[in-house]
């Protein structure tokens, strides 16, 4: 009964030593974290709160660049919308330039078109006059005008180009076009629809017929390929 | 006598090996609660010295002692007057007077041994 009763304040012993060693030992070991986690010197928080400051103020530095970033782009995507346009509108400059090149007879010009020769009348011996069955300018003013008139894009006399300045003078036998002097025959060459420019010479009392009046030999030829060369130094 | 210290020893490796964390407002509570136990502790070594050692009370002190310190503290950071001052300051004192107590009894324990051996 008596080493019962021993046993029993051993037990009870034990379960107070139990919980004073794990007070003991939980208050040690937390302490001992405690100390070991925030072991800072002022050093080091210095420097922490510096690398913070830092990084805060990377971050708004980061913001403002991003806001940046997209004006740029923005400022990029209309600037490209305008570039677009601009191309466009480049291209058709480029057509019209083109375009007004061939008028003006910079480039070589390749295409249908017609090719009438105007001779001068074979000699008639009841004719005193030798300027009745002679060309002259106004023969040819007359057949280019037609063609301009029928929708030629390019004209040339003898091979050569004629532009929107050019000038013709009749100098006795011979025809001065742009101070170049061209004989008979007259071989003028035009680029456009070769049906029209054909049918407009054509017409009646026209300039064919008026030509043949004047005792020239006029003559009429579709081709499918004409080719004018630029105007030299033009 | 074995036991007592076995409890004491499994007791600590508990402790030690816990990876159970409690708030760091906590703490507080948990060091007033070793204080009183190491009050109780000596009381109860010095009870037992001078003969008046009753296992009831010892037990009933150690584990009242911890809970009352530890809600002392507690109220005392919830109403915002360091209470757990009362209790560092109380057990403090309880806890050196018993020292002093335990250390008076075993010299003159000892001294009288001595006499003993002496005359003898």
């Amino acid at each position: 009964m008596n080493r019962m009763k021993v046993r029993g304040n051993h037990v009870i012993l034990s379960l107070v030593s139990l919980v004073l060693g794990f007070i003991l030992a939980f208050s040690y070991h937390l302490t001992k974290m405690e100390n070991e986690k925030p072991k800072m010197t002022d050093k080091q928080y210095e420097q922490t709160l510096a690398l913070r400051n830092q990084l805060i103020e990377q971050e708004k530095t980061n913001r403002e660049l991003q806001k940046e970033l997209n004006q740029k782009q923005e400022k990029v995507q209309k600037n490209e919308k305008e570039l677009a346009k601009e191309a466009q509108v480049f291209s058709n400059l480029a057509e019209d330039t083109e375009k007004y090149r061939l008028f003006l007879g910079k480039v070589k010009v390749k295409g249908k078109g017609v090719k009438v020769t105007l001779s001068d009348g074979a000699y008639d011996p009841e004719e005193e006059n030798v300027n009745n069955y002679l060309v002259h300018e106004h023969h040819i003013f007359k057949v280019i005008n037609e063609l301009y008139i029928s929708g030629a894009a390019a004209i040339a006399i003898n091979g050569q180009r004629l532009t929107s300045h050019s000038y013709i003078l009749c100098n006795g036998p011979v025809i001065t076009v742009d101070g170049v002097q061209n004989p008979a025959p007259f071989v003028i060459t035009a680029i456009g629809d070769p049906d029209v420019l054909s049918s407009s010479l054509n017409l009646t009392g026209g300039v064919k017929d008026q030509l043949v009046n004047d005792n020239i030999v006029f003559k009429l030829e579709k081709e499918d390929n004409i080719v004018l060369n630029p105007i030299l130094g033009g | 006598m074995w036991l007592p210290v076995a409890g004491l020893i499994i007791g600590i490796i508990l402790g030690l090996l816990t990876e159970i964390r409690i708030p760091e407002e906590y703490s507080n509570y948990l060091s007033i609660a070793v204080l009183a136990a190491f009050d109780t502790l000596f009381g109860g070594i010095r009870a037992y010295l001078q003969n008046i050692y009753d296992e009831k009370v010892f037990v009933s002190g150690f584990f009242f002692n911890i809970i009352l310190a530890a809600s002392l503290a507690f109220l005392g950071v919830h109403l915002g007057v360091d209470l757990y001052l009362a209790a560092i300051f109380a057990f403090g004192v309880r806890l050196f007077q018993n020292i002093a107590v335990i250390r008076r009894i075993l010299l003159t324990k000892w001294s009288t041994n001595k006499e003993k051996l002496e005359k003898s």
